[in-house]
């Protein structure tokens, strides 16, 4: 169970009392909740991403913007919400779509409480993974935008397990330079082993060290 | 009509005599030529008008007979001796082929019948057939008061008959151009009929002043006409009398129309090629233009139309016309008494007629209704979709409410706002669901019409409030109320919603693949002459001319899965209250409006 406290809930319905009644049942287990009338009011009360916000839980059909139309709303500025959709009968085409684009789940009403309560617990672990991996992505770029582009060339080959030879031979330099460039990126980064350097340049780039 | 003629010409007596020797003679001459006769042989019939019996016609007329029958033995002639009215009524059934009689006689039968004379008779070598017949108006000799006709003025005066030709018409004529009406200005006009002698008796009896004879009576009386004195005297030269008159042409011989004119101009030519003694000799026909001036003067026979006419001519002129009239109105009393009688017979057929209309209406009533119903339910199934979602709503709520109230008690967050919370959303929720079957139920429910007053704007409400509890995603329905506050009007409350939610429901169709924007309906309430009008308009794509015409059809539907009942039945809906439903493009703008109006009283 994520750190309940700390979460907000985001609920977003057209209907008063079923929108009351999800916040009931969400209080029920601990967690804060937020309501919204329509996807405007949302937007209204949220203009910058509240880092506290846990996950959105969307009607998916609403007068004027529709939850799906909120979900291509938020992809648009960059927000990296989950959303668990709530659909009625034989919305299972929009609901789709939804997955598609991104939702984290989707329950079609009326739906059990634990199914919604397990959804949501789902999707803000999934959105505190989100956030923690970004924030690890973000440090270790910070990392390693402070290497000069021949340390970080070092390192991606370092990276790659080659030794300082091969390095050498690779960049077309002597061995002892590329000694010292190592000494370097190891400081710079406050790490020690080659093995920790990879995992670094992955965290600030999955793709950093493919071929090529 | 003259009924009788009482003329006599002053030849027939002398003529008697020659004739009477002939008599004899001339029938056994004929009769042999007769007997032998093939009964095959054509007949001719010429009608002569008897004035003096049959007797003395046939002995009168036998020579000329005889010389026709002996012109032609192939045809036999006939003599019809006629009275007055006997010879007109031969001329019209067409039983004569010939006619002789007298000018005036002849010149009625002319204008009514179109007889055409091909001879006049010319009775004396010394009389004119043109200037052969007057008239003397005599008196005793010892009237010495009395010269002229002038002198007649307060006077009685005798006569054989007002039809007389030569025996009153000349002499009236004569009268008449003296400024002297007979029936006005005479003290007595008597009638003493045939034969003339009678007025001679008259004025020598001094019953009368004086009487009307024909010219030449006198003449043939011998001694005994020293007792009078004709007034006026003349003498014309080629004539061998005295007259008090003008003199007028003798009696024609007439062809009738149908006479054919080949056999006409056979009988003229063996007349006229008659010899002196074999009978009453012949000429060529005479003008008998002097006889019409007579006539229309007096304004009588063919010109009695100039008359001013009295009752008593008008009933005479129009009997043929006031019997048709007399019997229009025998034949229309009849007619009604006849109509009565149907009246009673087919009241009873209508009344069964009746009986068994109301019977066939409840049935068509009966249909309607299931129709309604049946349009009812096929909307309620197109809306079953979305109705599912919308009873989601509350029972989704529901179900919150229950599931947090256990989670609640298992760990231990349950206390006594959460309970009065929960319970009373639940409440709430639960009668919101209840409402919203009730709803369908009640739209889904058999029913028959009623009538009712009530406020357009409140079932406008209620059918928006409907459209939108049965849609998810139910557009903005914007209400525009141009009515008066207290605006009433009487229908079925029920049936105006469902053809307003029909038409929601089609605005919705029509519109929904439409942006946002143009998905909003509006629904109106204005007042017009009479009446109300509802309408709703979308801002779809709009219909063209060919569907707008076919749109209240029953199964004509746009929609892929629609039914085509829903705007039939509508119509039918309107028009049972006595309205209409008509659609119709906006003047600006996209869309459609479909307009229901509704009179005051339906």
């Amino acid at each position: 169970m994520p750190d309940t406290a700390s979460i907000v809930i985001h609920v977003v319905d057209d209907d008063t009392a079923f929108r009351r009644s999800l916040a009931f049942l969400l209080d029920s287990v601990g967690w804060r909740v937020a309501t919204h009338a329509s996807a405007d009011d949302f937007l209204v009360a949220c203009p910058e991403l509240p880092p506290d916000l846990g996950c959105l839980v969307l009607d998916i059909r609403m007068p004027s913007m529709s939850g799906l139309e909120l979900q291509q709303t938020l992809r648009s500025r960059g927000w990296s919400v989950p959303i668990v959709f709530m659909t009625g009968h034989g919305d299972i085409e929009l609901a789709v779509q939804a997955m598609k684009l991104g939702a984290s789940d989707f329950l079609e009403k009326p739906f059990k409480d634990q199914a919604m309560l397990d959804a949501v617990s789902a999707a803000v672990r999934r959105g505190s993974a989100e956030r923690t991996e970004a924030a690890q992505r973000a440090s270790a770029r910070a990392t390693l935008d402070k290497l000069s582009p021949r340390e970080h060339e070092v390192a991606r080959l370092v990276a790659l397990g080659h030794p300082n030879k091969v390095v050498a031979r690779e960049l077309e330099i002597s061995e002892k330079t590329v000694h010292i460039h190592r000494q370097h990126v190891m400081e710079k980064a406050g790490i020690s082993s080659a093995a920790e350097l990879a995992r670094l340049m992955l965290r600030a780039d999955p793709k950093a060290l493919d071929e090529g | 009509m003259p009924a009788k003629v009482a003329h006599t010409s002053w030849r027939k007596h002398r003529r008697a005599a020659w004739l009477g020797r002939l008599v004899g003679l001339a029938l056994l001459a004929c009769l042999p030529a007769h007997a032998g006769m093939d009964d095959s042989a054509e007949t001719v019939r010429i009608g002569v008008l008897a004035f003096r019996g049959a007797e003395t016609t046939v002995s009168e007329w036998s020579p000329m007979l005889d010389r026709l029958s002996r012109s032609r033995a192939d045809r036999r002639f006939e003599l019809l001796k006629l009275d007055h009215d006997g010879l007109r009524s031969a001329v019209a059934d067409r039983r004569v082929d010939f006619v002789i009689t007298n000018p005036g006689h002849y010149v009625e039968l002319e204008a009514e019948f179109g007889i055409s004379r091909i001879l006049t008779l010319a009775g004396s070598s010394t009389v004119s057939p043109d200037q052969a017949i007057g008239s003397a108006v005599v008196v005793r000799r010892d009237r010495t008061d009395l010269q002229s006709l002038e002198d007649l003025r307060g006077k009685s005066l005798a006569i054989v008959g007002r039809e007389g030709f030569g025996g009153f018409q000349i002499v009236w004529g004569e009268l008449s151009s003296r400024g002297i009406d007979p029936d006005r200005d005479l003290s007595a006009l008597r009638s003493v009929g045939l034969p003339m002698d009678g007025v001679l008796d008259a004025v020598e009896r001094a019953d009368v002043d004086a009487g009307v004879v024909r010219a030449c009576l006198l003449e043939s009386m011998g001694s005994r006409s020293a007792n009078f004195r004709v007034l006026s005297p003349q003498t014309p030269s080629a004539f061998p009398c005295t007259t008090s008159t003008r003199l007028y042409p003798d009696w024609p011989m007439a062809a009738l129309r149908h006479t054919s004119p080949a056999l006409a101009r056979e009988v003229a030519i063996a007349l006229l090629s008659a010899t002196e003694g074999t009978g009453p000799g012949w000429s060529v026909p005479a003008d008998y233009q002097s006889v019409h001036e007579l006539f229309r003067t007096l304004e009588i026979g063919p010109y009695t139309y100039l008359r001013e006419p009295t009752l008593t001519d008008l009933a005479e002129r129009y009997w043929p016309w006031l019997l048709g009239v007399l019997a229009l109105m025998a034949s229309g009393a009849l007619y009604t008494v006849h109509v009565e009688h149907l009246v009673h017979k087919r009241t009873a057929a209508l009344r069964a007629a009746l009986a068994e209309r109301e019977t066939l209406e409840a049935g068509i009533r009966a249909a309607q209704e299931q129709a309604d119903h049946l349009s009812r339910l096929s909307m309620l199934g197109e809306l079953s979709g979305t109705l599912a979602h919308e009873l989601n709503q509350p029972l989704a709520t529901i179900g919150n409410y229950a599931a947090s109230l256990s989670r609640r008690v298992d760990n231990g967050r349950l206390d006594d706002d959460a309970v009065r919370q929960a319970t009373h959303e639940i409440t709430c929720e639960a009668e919101r669901a209840a409402a919203i079957l009730s709803r369908i139920r009640a739209f889904a429910r058999k029913r028959t019409a009623k009538r009712e007053r009530f406020r357009p704007a409140q079932v406008a409400a209620e059918a928006i409030a409907l459209f939108r509890g049965m849609l998810a995603q139910a557009p903005r329905v914007e209400l525009i109320d141009h009515l008066a506050e207290d605006r009433t009007v009487e229908a079925d409350p029920l049936q105006i919603q469902q053809v307003l939610l029909n038409l929601l429901k089609n605005a919705y169709d029509a519109s929904r693949d439409q942006p946002a924007e143009r998905r909003a309906l509006q629904l109106g309430m204005t007042a017009v002459a009479d009446g109300i009008c509802l309408w709703v308009r979308d801002n779809g794509p709009g219909l063209d001319e060919a569907a707008r015409r076919h749109l209240f059809e029953p199964f004509f539907t746009t929609k892929p899965d629609g039914l085509g009942l829903g705007l039939s039945i509508c119509k039918t809906i309107a028009e049972a209250h006595g309205g209409r439903l008509t659609a119709t493009p906006p003047e600006t703008g996209p869309g459609m409006i479909f307009t229901l109006t509704l009179p005051d009283h339906a």
